[in-house]
């Protein structure tokens, strides 16, 4: 077993571009279900949209970049506006299941053969990541973090992230102390009082929605930039619900939870991840493994992190609903 | 802190075990059908068997490893007019794999399919033996019968499978009518729908009467199919029908474990229905990736039912294995919906739904009926994933797969009214298979179909077809 490759590489995906992604994409999730308490399974369609509004433009019609960047906030919105008008005026489990149905709607396009011509299918598009590489200013070749090596790329997609990151979350913990915050956390607790009081509730809902759907899609966006890919499958609703155990872990409606969740949580999936994979190696002068096979093999290791994944969300929300860091006050477990 | 908040502590760390002790369960039972269902043979494998001149002879049923990989080719026979291209898979074709390591040959099965399993290195040429087609069918002018697989030697994600189709037939030949296909769709999704509707009745029950939105419910489904499976294919191969109650009463088993060991502590104790609701997602991530880890990626079909000739019905045709289902599963649906309306329990179990103070105050043991609900609940599903399974094939995530679908059911039907489950699992299922016929050129995206009425219908008539406005908030 070699400790410090296992160590380093779990502690860098923790911080990685990667890690970044996340963030972003649970910081959007935590506007909507932390603070609004809007019950929203389908943020993994924001992301969707804010990786393939960056990729298709590029990758098929050769428009520039900031164009495209302009697109991603663009669909967002407009995403957003067509989950709430309809949704928005009822009951949470509608938001969740009307949510749910459109966010598998657009994987399933972006999946079609039909519309290979256009979104690349399952192979997804690359080749769109070069206007990052080329304003990179670092050497290409990287650096070596303890037995962990990082070529330029990443670092430099990681430093803006996290700057992007820095950005957003001040961002949001003002917003939130606002008195616009204070009314979106009063319709998370009292919707009705929130109304008696002659706050529009609908309007805050959709704003919330655009806000934290535009942070979802950024999230996104740094996804396939990390990935140099955009593929339909990082976009199915595990990744909704791997957004709902982070912001959990992290504590709900707190502006660090996010970073905190996602730290915990990338770190724990990709330590159980790699420990396995070295623990069911077998080399030809080692041809045993450290596992026997008949418990865990090569094959199918990688589950094992999912599994864990699965039952840690259940488990947190039974034992410690506020989240490890989290204030139980601000608990939005019981938006109606 | 009080000692009452202290109780609560001790109570939700019982819970919280209980989940764990659950999982720990999983990884006990699952193994009993996991280890052997990988040594069981299925149809779609027949090619790697027959290649007896193969060096990628390897124990049937397994993954393919690091240095293998699967070549899946499949051969339709394509019938196409102006505005509608019918593809029909054709079974008894020989395929052959030459490459590297000497050639692999394989015969599609009914479902025009065929694995070859290959070292991963250099290329294949898989050509298709024309002297095997049917006399009928000829290879067109323009349809290739050699194609080239190259595996590269880096690192591949996925299992690396490859995926090489035929397409052959007098592309002139058959004039078809578009109408003509309207029956056979009809009778598809009819099929469909009353699958779903056995899936979904027990979600609609459970949501009636606990107000929680099951997201494990999947999962449910699936375990029925899982069992089946291993008693059918793995260990003691029984006959498909004296399988099927076993994996029946493991999904009830399961279901019923759900509730009382861990849905009932927690509403004692006052948690939200949220956090249920996430609870139960928990739950299924974690479920279905036990499933996964133990049953592997594939699609598995059942020992009988497969491949059977169609019966002729004029218009349309039905194979025996799709009849029977279609019998089954419409007495299950009338008899469940007989049962509701009827008998003591199911009047008491409509009670609960409409009102559980109410309902509790007459008398009826709230928590018994609910736990009958989740018994019944998880048999139909059960009942239904065997169905699934027996049509479409046996796979890990299959229960997750049409969750969507019936929760689509039960919204667009009324939440929370089990007669609305069976009117929304029609309206999707009719939607899902029409769409294949509106857009046969678009037949993967069918999902859509149904999904897109669910956001018109809940746009129109929120509260669904026989949902009532209250409960619309």
């Amino acid at each position: 077993m070699k400790w410090d490759l296992i160590l380093s590489n779990s502690f860098y995906t923790a911080i990685s571009a990667n890690a970044v992604a996340y963030i972003l994409v649970a910081s959007g999730l935590n506007v909507h279900f932390g603070y609004t308490g809007l019950l929203n399974f389908g943020q993994a369609g924001f992301a969707a949209i804010g990786a393939y509004s960056l990729s298709i433009p590029i990758n098929r019609f050769d428009w520039p970049w900031p164009l495209s960047m302009l697109l991603v906030v663009v669909m967002a919105v407009l995403l957003a506006l067509l989950l709430g008008i309809p949704t928005l005026r009822l009951r949470a489990d509608y938001l969740a299941i009307v949510t749910i149905a459109v966010a598998e709607i657009i994987r399933l396009f972006l999946n079609s053969v039909r519309f290979t011509w256009l979104t690349g299918g399952n192979d997804g598009l690359q080749g769109f990541t070069r206007f990052m590489e080329n304003i990179n200013p670092l050497p290409a070749d990287g650096i070596t973090l303890w037995a962990q090596k990082v070529d330029g790329y990443r670092l430099w997609l990681l430093m803006i992230g996290w700057l992007l990151v820095a950005v957003i979350s001040t961002g949001i913990w003002a917003l939130m102390r606002s008195p616009w915050g204070r009314v979106l956390k009063s319709i998370r607790e009292d919707e009705d009082a929130a109304r008696s009081l002659g706050k529009n509730v609908f309007a805050h809902k959709m704003q919330s929605l655009i806000i934290g759907g535009f942070i979802g899609a950024l999230g996104g966006m740094w996804l396939v930039l990390d990935k140099q890919s955009s593929q339909p499958q990082d976009f199915s609703t595990t990744l909704t619900f791997f957004c709902y155990t982070i912001i959990i872990l992290g504590g709900v409606a707190s502006a660090k939870g996010p970073i905190v969740g996602t730290m915990i949580f990338l770190f724990v999936i990709q330590f159980v991840d790699i420990t396995l994979q070295q623990a069911t190696r077998t080399t030809p002068q080692d041809p045993t493994p450290l596992i026997p096979t008949w418990i865990v093999d090569q094959n199918n290791f990688s589950q094992i992190r999912y599994i864990v994944a699965g039952f840690a969300l259940a488990t947190l929300v039974i034992v410690r609903p506020q989240g490890i860091f989290g204030d139980k006050r601000e608990q939005a477990f019981d938006v109606r | 802190m009080g000692p009452r908040d202290e109780h609560t502590v001790t109570q939700r760390r019982r819970i919280g075990l209980w989940t764990l002790l659950v999982m720990v369960a999983f990884s006990f039972v699952a193994p009993m059908f996991g280890a052997r269902a990988t040594a069981a043979e299925t149809p779609p494998s027949v090619g790697r068997a027959s290649g007896g001149t193969a060096t990628g002879v390897r124990e049937p049923g397994v993954q393919a490893t690091d240095d293998e990989a699967d070549i899946v080719v499949s051969v339709v026979e394509q019938q196409r007019t102006d505005d509608v291209t019918v593809n029909k898979p054709l079974p008894g074709v020989k395929i052959t794999a030459t490459g590297a390591a000497g050639p692999v040959t394989g015969t599609t099965d009914a479902t025009g399919k065929v694995t070859l399993t290959v070292p991963k290195q250099g290329d294949y040429e898989v050509v298709l033996d024309t002297a095997s087609l049917p006399t009928e069918v000829e290879a067109g002018p323009d349809s290739p019968t050699t194609f080239t697989v190259s595996f590269s030697s880096g690192v591949t994600i996925g299992s690396g499978a490859k995926t090489v189709n035929f397409f052959v037939g007098d592309t002139e030949r058959a004039a078809i009518n578009r109408w003509e296909l309207l029956p056979q769709t009809l009778v598809n999704g009819v099929k469909f729908s009353l699958v779903i509707a056995m899936c979904a009745i027990g979600l609609s029950l459970i949501y009636g009467t606990t107000g929680l939105t099951n997201f494990a419910h999947g999962e449910i489904v699936t375990i029925g199919a899982l069992v089946t499976f291993w008693l059918n294919q793995g260990g003691p191969e029984l006959h498909l029908l004296v399988a099927t109650p076993f994996g029946v009463a493991a999904s009830a088993l399961m279901a019923g474990g759900f509730e009382s060991r861990i849905w009932r502590p927690l509403r004692r104790r006052g948690i939200s229905l949220t956090s249920m609701m996430i609870v139960s997602i928990g739950l299924a991530i974690g479920i279905r990736y036990v499933y996964l880890f133990f049953f592997g990626g594939r699609n598995r079909r059942f020992r009988q039912y497969v491949g059977d000739p169609e019966i002729d019905f004029g218009p349309f045709g039905v194979t025996p294995r799709d009849l029977g289902i279609m019998a089954v599963s419409s007495v299950v649906v009338v008899g469940v919906s007989l049962f509701l309306l009827r008998a003591r329990l199911g009047k008491a179990i409509r009670a609960v739904s409409d009102n559980p103070d109410l309902a509790s105050a007459t008398g009826i043991n709230t928590n018994r009926i609910i736990l009958t609900v989740w018994l019944i609940g998880g048999a139909l599903a059960g009942l239904g994933g065997v169905m699934l399974g027996a049509a479409t094939g046996t796979q890990w995530d299959m229960g997750n797969i049409i969750l969507l679908l019936m929760f689509a059911a039960i919204t667009v039907g009324g939440l929370g009214n089990p007669f609305g489950a069976l009117v929304g699992a029609f309206v999707i299922g009719m939607f899902t298979e029409l769409w294949t016929w509106v857009f046969p050129n678009v037949v993967e995206l069918k999902t859509l179909g149904a999904l897109i009425s669910l956001v018109v219908i809940l746009l129109v008539r929120p509260q669904g077809f026989l949902g009532r406005k209250e409960r619309i908030g």
